[in-house]
């Protein structure tokens, strides 16, 4: 009786019953394989954690996160170097433009990472577009390899993130009160002075929160680099796949996976410290 | 206006031409199939010197492409519908109830956002050799189901969000039931966000590949997955003519959903 | 006042509501007659939503009970009260006709298609809205809509129709107007109606019978005249009408006749309904409209000077600063040649005795 309730407000049998088959489903689907994914790293016939002490003195596995960070890392920061003066270029314009320009960034958000994959194959590839276009001007003697090595899995990994970075940092763009510019511009100062001094750290929030949606996208990375990259470009997700179909050892697989959650895991907490949770949508594509 | 990159002719020059250099980086591979498809069918090339339909008559009398782009196609139906009949009484149920621990339920819903997918995908390939689950659609389906949630959730919080709950009260004053309340005044104010949740959870399953790769074998491979291992494999220029329609599916969702957005602000 | 002799249509037995700390409603004990007019009048916060919604169990009161027609309603589910309300911001369903949303409580009550064909013509006959009947809400004014509530409400006949200063979001002219409806709507269907409003006109217009609240709980309730020459207590005076409040300490005199000592004379008074005894403090109320100017000094007059004079149309209000520097507020009948009274002058503002009211003095705070 004292506790108060409204009109609107469901029975608790009642929102139990609503909730339950969706908790089934997840618990099921999702709680279940994870956990079994842990059970499959921590127990091979007895428990221990052979697997991880293997995988940390594991060459094939130390390059592969060498790589994954380096990629990572790489990547977001071309990201970072593209991305900034796009946002830049979006906030400058008026509303109507602004709109016209942000369809253009969302595009690749929609369309297929496969067709994205084979458009960037296509247009990169040693008989790429590109590549035809330089063997014609230089008469069949120059050809630049853009794809199937570092370089491949960079393009279609910014292809991939420079959205986000872009979107992220337009926001603390646009939240920026344009009245200090005018200010700073009243009291002299030049322009150089003004994006250093004033927008520049203004939109540092965006910058970091960019930053870090960008490296937790792709440190999970698996199609862009098993397609666009060559051998030496394999990351963690790649090296699952390779221990549960090349050498069917599920044991690694789980183990390799587990340490890409928790190192996922990481970074969406610390993202979810910068700002709220949400705006991750597909980590990890 | 202002300018937030100062007035100098060379660093707005820079800037934009940056600027634009991205935005053809952005566009050109999500659009540039389009013309190869109709082009070249031996060969892939650009600007396509010749016009021919060759390498969409390859893909409809391919059977395994038409029948991957059938299963793709099924199996995005299936979802979309198993996720809507599971997530949407959910959704009311948190946004109406208050149970203790809701905030853990919301948080598992939306977990599949961030786990990385290819955990997800071992996951569930350990999980369903056990229950021989492997190579089914109903296995792929469920998997997808997972997957979606998170999506449909959060269209359909935030149109309850924006609902009207003095319109229920009303509606419970004059005598209706709660299931009647629930299919005549919560629905149909939902209905927008539902379709846009609807159309989000079809395009992720229908575009999704990772956890398909893993579960998948020959006879319930999707269009992803049968992509994913002609890039690998042959980079046939069938491809082109596959991402093309794709694409066109894709843009026409996008556009869909961002048109019912639109609607919805307007009618605020 | 409460009509005892009609039964009862809502009775409230001591019911109580509290949020945490929040009294939000002390014990409150409240009866209904069936086909009156009851409006619940009180300042913003004064808890007259908190008295609807448990009536229409929206909330369960904390501690009471509730008992409509008879039957203890107490915890029954809202869906099964046989209620109807009215809310300010209309509470139409916006993806339903006119037509629809009138039908929607006859279809609750599975009436035959053409049952609920008739009975939503003669509603909105009734509100003459007919020929909107296959508008979307949003296509309708302010007004109209709130009309469509209303016609949705009696459509179905409930017991008691709750209506949440229903008039709130509509401006003044349409406001009057709307009065007059529910007022005519209420005497041609004799349906027991509850009214919220925070506006003493639209209470004094419309009401049976008014329940002043305040802070919770009920400070006066009676018939508008009752609330308006009779208030109990200063806060009720000071909400309904505008008052001059004089304090001071009562005196009895060896014929039982009371009178009250002030800084600005003593003033006899009739006695108070409620008994004071001689030596407390007390105030006298009189209302602007007992006032009037006077040249000559007569048994109850206070001497001062014009500071202000307003014309209201058919009225003027004086302004009158005393020698103590209270201020007080004469009301006259507007007359044409009428010698205007003139900023600064001298003047004595007079009344009849018998028209000054004692009340026990505002609590502190
Ligand atoms: N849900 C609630 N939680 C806490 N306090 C409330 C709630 N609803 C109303 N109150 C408090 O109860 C008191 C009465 O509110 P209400 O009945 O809405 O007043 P009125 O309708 O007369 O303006 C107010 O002090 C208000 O702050
Ligand atoms: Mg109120």
């Amino acid at each position: 009786m004292a506790q108060s309730s409204s009109a609107s407000d469901l029975s608790p049998w009642t929102a139990l019953l609503l909730l339950a088959p969706l908790t089934a489903v997840m618990l099921l689907i999702l709680i279940y394989p994870l956990g079994l994914t842990v059970w499959t790293s921590l127990y091979n016939g007895r428990f221990s954690f052979d697997a991880y002490v293997e995988l940390a003195s594991s060459t094939l596995f130390l390059r592969v996160l060498r790589n994954t960070f380096e990629i990572a890392i790489g990547g977001t920061l071309v990201s970072l170097l593209f991305g900034y003066p796009v946002a830049l270029h979006l906030a400058a314009q008026p509303p109507r433009k602004r709109t016209a320009y942000l369809i253009m960034v969302m595009l690749p958000f929609w369309t297929s990472i496969l067709v994205k994959s084979f458009a960037l194959v296509a247009v990169f590839g040693n008989q790429g577009l590109i590549n035809q276009f330089l063997g014609f001007v230089s008469g069949g003697t120059l050809n630049v390899p853009m794809m199937f090595n570092r370089v491949g899995v960079i393009l279609g990994m910014i292809n991939f993130l420079l959205p986000f970075m872009i979107l992220s940092i337009l926001g603390s763009l646009l939240a920026l009160d344009r009245r200090l510019i005018l200010a700073a511009e009243t009291m002299g100062a030049g322009p150089l002075r003004i994006f250093w001094k004033i927008t520049l750290p203004l939109s540092l929030p965006g910058v970091l929160a960019g930053v870090l949606i960008n490296v937790t996208l792709s440190i999970g990375m698996y199609i862009t680099p098993a397609l666009l990259g060559g051998r030496q470009d394999m990351m963690v997700a790649n090296l699952v796949d390779f221990y549960t179909r090349q050498t069917l050892d599920w044991t690694a697989a789980s183990a390799t996976a587990v340490a890409l959650l928790i190192l996922s895991g990481l970074l969406v907490a610390l993202l979810g410290k910068v700002r709220g949770s949400a705006g991750l949508a597909g980590a990890g594509a | 206006m202002n300018e937030l990159f100062g007035s100098s002719r060379v660093a707005r020059g820079l800037v934009s031409s940056m600027a634009w250099l991205c935005y053809i980086f952005l566009v050109v591979p999500s659009l540039i199939v389009i013309p190869i498809s109709f082009g070249n069918p031996g060969q892939i090339e650009f600007p396509p010197r010749q016009f021919s339909l060759e390498l969409y008559r390859q893909f409809f009398t391919d059977a395994a492409w038409w029948g991957s782009t059938v299963q793709s196609l099924i199996v995005a139906c299936l979802t979309t519908l198993a996720t809507l009949v599971l997530a949407v009484p959910a959704a009311y149920a948190l946004a109406r109830s208050r149970l203790p621990g809701r905030g853990g339920l919301q948080g598992l819903f939306m977990m599949p956002m961030l786990v990385p997918v290819i955990v997800l995908g071992l996951g569930l390939y350990l999980q369903y050799s056990n229950w021989g689950l492997l190579d089914t659609t109903a296995g792929l389906v469920l998997a997808h189901v997972m997957l979606t949630t998170p999506y449909i959730m959060v269209s359909v919080m935030s149109g309850l969000q924006h609902s009207d709950v003095a319109l229920e009260t009303v509606a419970s004053i004059m005598g209706a039931s709660r299931l009647r309340i629930f299919f005549r005044v919560v629905l149909p104010q939902l209905k927008i966000s539902i379709a846009v949740g609807a159309l989000f959870a079809f395009l992720m399953s229908l575009d999704e590949v990772v956890v398909a790769y893993f579960l998948t074998g020959t006879d319930t491979m999707t269009l992803p997955v049968k992509m994913y291992s002609s890039i690998r494999w042959e980079l046939t220029p069938v491809l082109a003519a596959v991402s093309t329609l794709l694409t066109v599916l894709s843009l026409m969702i996008a556009l869909g959903i961002i048109a019912m957005q639109g609607k919805t602000e307007a009618s605020k | 006042m409460t009509a005892s002799s009609t039964p009862a249509m809502v009775e409230l037995q001591g019911v109580a509501k509290r949020y945490g700390e929040v009294n939000a409603l002390h014990r409150v004990d409240l009866s209904i007659a069936k086909g009156e007019f009851v409006t619940l009048l009180g300042p913003s916060g004064s808890g007259k939503t908190t008295l609807l919604n448990l009536i229409a169990g929206m909330i369960t009161p904390s501690s009471g009970r509730i008992v409509i027609d008879g039957r203890d309603a107490t915890t029954l589910p809202t869906n099964r009260r046989g209620l109807g309300m009215v809310f300010q911001n209309y509470a139409l369903m916006p993806h339903m006709t006119v037509f629809e949303n009138i039908a929607f409580p006859l279809e609750v009550r599975r009436l035959s298609k053409a049952e609920i064909k008739r009975k939503v013509g003669e509603a909105l006959e009734l509100i003459q809205l007919g020929h909107v009947a296959n508008r979307k809400p949003r296509e309708l004014s302010g007004g109209q809509q709130q009309r469509i509530s209303l016609a949705r409400c009696i459509v179905y006949n409930p017991a008691l129709i709750l209506m949440d200063e229903p008039l709130g979001a509509l401006d003044k002219k349409l406001r009057e107007q709307m009065q007059l409806e529910i007022k005519r709507l209420h005497a041609e269907l004799g349906i027991t109606m509850l009214y919220v409003t925070h506006d003493q006109d639209e209470a004094l217009t419309m009401s049976d019978r008014i329940v002043l609240m305040n802070g919770g709980r009920i400070e006066q309730q009676g018939t508008p005249d009752t609330l308006y020459f009779r208030p109990e207590t200063v806060f009720s005076a000071e909400f309904i009408g505008s008052s001059n409040l004089i304090p001071g300490t009562v005196e009895i005199g060896a014929d039982g006749a009371y009178a009250l000592n002030t800084a600005l004379g003593r003033f006899a008074a009739p006695a108070p309904e409620r008994a004071i005894k001689a030596g407390e403090r007390a105030v006298l109320l009189v209302r602007p409209e007992n006032m009037a100017l006077a040249d000559a000094a007569t048994p109850a007059s206070v001497a001062g000077h014009i500071e202000d004079s307003i014309l209201l149309g058919g009225v003027v209000r004086h302004f009158v600063r005393c020698a103590d520097g209270s201020s007080l507020i004469i009301q006259e009948l507007n007359q044409p040649g009428r010698s205007g009274a003139h900023r600064g002058e001298a003047v004595r503002a007079a009344w009849q005795p018998q028209h000054g009211r004692l009340l026990p003095p505002a609590p502190a705070g």
